[in-house]
């Protein structure tokens, strides 16, 4: 990732010399972002190299890595699933997570920002949060909100300290090398919108988020700059130019000529922001209200131990997906590390299930993979695949048929887990009359399918993927041969069947690669030591284009 | 007293056959319906709940086509009371092939492990498994050891188990094994057939199967032949008619054992 790399530069270069990271922007060497030190020397992002460089001489520069910090903040996304399991990824140097809830888990919004924001301060990620009701007015406090330490250029800081308000989602922004502060790092900034707030106080600051009550995100967004709107470079460039520096002063102004003048884009960010319209994130995986967590006081690495919290937060989740009548179908158990390293264990079953005990066995073999590290702090536990399923019921006859099909489900879920998914698997008949293309894999529980193979054409019982290059001689040139020589030994042919003619499926081919020559002749021949077996001639006599070939395709019982 | 040291030594005795019998049920057979082959087989049938080896001979030991013919065929009857398993190393099963047998090869359920402990283990779970009736293997060798293991797994549920010896291709013989849990073993090649006279073409499938270990019974060989007449509850497989006969062959191996 860029920001290390940049670290180890500054790192190798001495203590606290000013860093820069670079860009080239047609031909000019710009500075891309820059660290504390950096900034309190004047420098600013979008200068240029070489005059920064005739600033400030001790100035240590690298290459801005984008790439590497797009792919350091999806990490950061997959990290932050420890906090809630919506996690949307807003580029360069945001996140969204939408907390509803979620927040309970911590007791409360404001303890849960904290929490994300202590602990990416102690990974050495600097970043700002806030909790909003919507995902744009959380991503205007995160970023302009009044706790904010760094002013921002293209905006003042929002006014006034104490009054925040609204509550529904908490955005997170990590500061941004690019924007504001003096950080190698990327910011990202996250949205989780938490429970529902009461209370006269609008909102809380906290060292370095913001919390808005519900409802109340209007007053805090009213002193923002324009820039907090997350609007297209021209209307930011413009608005201000015409006296409206601040949201507040958009508030009052007819909605129409607004729209007429900067697009459709300000209106609908206006009203995203204070809740009046839906906004869409797109997560990293679909919200899941299936979804629970386990946290510990003291990290834990003990393979026993991983196997018990993998019981007890099964439980959990199955007790609720029993008290519901549901059951899910794929399970991810996800062990998160004390240094930030997430290891996802998953399990899927044949039928949708909430036993936690036999969920619990299906773990219990893949836990032996997870490197514990320094230890893990925290296991969440996902259901995907969530559909009703009928209460399990206690049969007056405990019939024979039920417990069969239990059994024979939970064999399937062992070895498809154990082996991999499509180890496991039923045939099913395809319509095809090439005889490789005849079968195809159905998941092992599905009913059978109705239509079957045609009873009239035998097959063998073993069929070669590839078929083999015999020898053989045929008397005429439609008749099976007399001899053949298979793997080096010379078969005499008793009996025989067919032929039968299978041609290609001209239809899955271009219409210029096909040829009528492209045919199958296959025949059942019995050799003399009763040997059953299924050859075929490629291609037909006198046809000039293909060259005639002897093929063993299968074996019969 | 004696009388009651008398007694207690029954009940000693007892409680001694209760555990050797262990959770063995008194074993359940399926017959051939054919007197010159279940008079070789203790309770006059193949028994269920236990486990069975079948071996092939010469190239056989690689393709196992007659062997896995044979084997489904003597796992028909038990496809009806529950799911039939079957555990491959090489994916060349091809089940429009079974159906053409008669077997209801959709309802099969395939495995497909990639080596001899996965699939011993695979066998294992699977014989120990609610719901399943029969569980074929195609393994190269089992050990005493494993063996065991396996059977007990069948007294479970009373799952019959096939275990089909086959060698990977092109793979070099490995030294037989010592000795056998297997309740029989079978040496079973394809057979020459006897089309109907007067119709081309090939008569329907016959296999040349030699008991040459059997717990409890006596060793014999056979010609078997797919039984064509779809008439129900008999055995799928029938002693060739004509060629019928434990004789000569069987005294052979008799004096062999």
């Amino acid at each position: 990732m860029a920001l290390r790399a940049a670290l180890r530069v500054a790192g190798m270069s001495g203590k606290n010399a000013p860093l820069a990271l670079l860009v080239t922007d047609r031909g000019t060497r710009r500075l891309h972002a820059l660290d504390a030190a950096a900034r309190a020397l004047g420098l600013y992002p979008g200068q240029k190299a070489a005059d920064a460089a005739a600033l400030v001489p001790e100035l240590v520069t690298a290459d801005a890595d984008p790439d590497g910090d797009a792919g350091a903040l999806v990490a950061l996304g997959d990290w932050c699933v420890r906090f809630s399991p919506a996690v949307a990824i807003d580029a360069p140097d945001g996140l969204f997570l939408d907390i509803t809830g979620v927040s309970h888990l911590w007791d409360g919004e404001a303890v849960m920002l904290d929490d994300l924001l202590a602990r990416l301060a102690a990974n050495d990620i600097p970043a700002r949060g806030a909790v909003a009701d919507t995902a744009g007015a959380a991503w205007a406090l995160a970023r302009y909100g009044s706790a904010s330490p760094f002013p921002l250029e293209g905006g003042r800081a929002g006014d006034g300290g104490g009054g925040c308000s609204g509550t529904k989602a908490l955005a997170v922004r990590e500061q941004s090398p690019t924007t504001a502060q003096a950080d190698p790092s990327p910011p990202p900034s996250l949205t989780l919108p938490p429970s529902r707030g009461k209370g006269t106080i609008v909102g809380q600051t906290c060292a370095n988020g913001i919390v808005a009550l519900p409802g109340r995100q209007a007053e805090l967004l009213a002193p923002l700059p324009i820039a907090a709107l997350r609007l297209d470079e021209a209307a930011t460039a413009q608005l201000p130019r015409l006296g409206l520096t601040r949201i507040e002063r958009l508030l009052g102004l007819p909605r129409a000529q607004l729209t007429l003048r900067f697009g459709a884009l300000l209106v609908r960010r206006l009203d995203q922001a204070l809740g009046q319209a839906e906004e869409a994130l797109i997560y990293r995986r679909p919200p899941s209200p299936w979804f629970d967590r386990l946290a510990f006081a003291e990290p834990i690495s003990q393979l026993d131990d991983l196997v018990r919290v993998a019981g007890d937060i099964a439980a959990r989740l199955c007790a609720r997906l029993q008290a519901e009548g549901r059951g899910g179908r794929r399970f991810e158990l996800t062990f998160h590390r004390l240094d930030g390293r997430a290891f996802p264990v998953r399990v899927g079953l044949s039928a949708p299930g909430r036993d936690a005990r036999p969920l619990t066995r299906l773990f219990a073999p893949k836990l032996e993979a997870i490197d514990p590290g320094f230890g893990i702090d925290a296991v969440t536990l996902t259901a995907e695949g969530v559909e009703p399923i009928s209460a399990a019921q206690g049969r007056l006859d405990n019939s024979r048929a039920a417990m069969a099909e239990e059994g024979l489900a939970a064999l399937i879920d062992r070895l498809s887990n154990r082996l991999g998914e499509d180890q496991v698997w039923r045939a099913e008949a395809f319509e095809s009359h090439v005889p490789e293309r005849a079968v195809r894999a159905a998941t092992a529980m599905a009913p059978p399918a109705a239509a079957g193979w045609n009873p009239d054409r035998p097959r063998p019982v073993r069929l070669f993927a590839h078929p083999e290059a015999i020898t053989a001689v045929a008397e005429l040139p439609d008749a099976p041969p007399a001899t053949f020589t298979w793997r080096g030994r010379r078969h005499r042919v008793r009996l025989a069947e067919g032929p039968e003619r299978i041609a290609e499926e001209w239809w899955r081919k271009p219409i210029d690669d096909v040829r009528t020559g492209f045919v199958r002749d296959y025949y059942r021949v019995e050799d003399e030591a009763g040997g059953r077996y299924w050859i075929f001639r490629a291609g037909l006599y006198g046809d000039p284009e293909v060259a005639v070939r002897w093929w063993l395709h299968g074996v019969f019982a | 007293m004696p009388g009651s040291r008398e007694a207690r030594l029954a009940a000693v005795r007892g409680r001694i056959a209760a555990l050797e019998a262990g959770t063995r049920t008194p074993s359940a057979v399926l017959p051939f319906g054919d007197a010159r082959v279940d008079d070789c087989l203790p309770g006059r049938g193949l028994s269920l709940g236990r486990w069975h080896e079948l071996t092939g001979t010469g190239m056989e030991v690689e393709t196992g086509a007659a062997t896995a013919g044979f084997a489904a065929l003597l796992a028909l009857p038990l496809a009806a009371s529950g799911a039939v398993v079957w555990i491959l190393r090489r994916d060349d099963l091809y089940a429009p092939g079974l159906e053409t047998l008669g077997f209801p090869a959709r309802r099969l359920i395939q495995v497909r492990v990639r080596d001899e402990t996965a699939a011993l283990m695979a066998l294992e779970d699977a014989l120990g498994s609610a719901g399943v009736a029969a569980v074929m293997a195609e393994v190269e060798d089992i050990d005493l050891t494993a063996g065991r293991r396996l059977q007990l797994a069948c007294e479970k549920h009373g799952a019959t188990g096939f275990v089909i010896g086959r060698r990977p291709f092109g793979g070099t013989a490995r030294k037989a094994a010592t000795g056998s849990a297997a309740a029989t073993r079978w040496r079973v090649s394809a057979c020459a057939s006897d089309p109907p006279a007067g119709e081309p073409g090939l008569g329907p499938p016959r296999w040349t199967a030699a008991l040459e270990r059997c717990r409890g019974g006596r060793p014999g060989e056979w010609t078997f032949e797919q039984r064509q007449e779809a008439d129900h509850g008999s055995h799928p497989l029938a002693v060739a008619a004509g060629l019928g006969g434990d004789g000569v062959a069987a005294e052979r191996l008799r004096l062999r054992a």
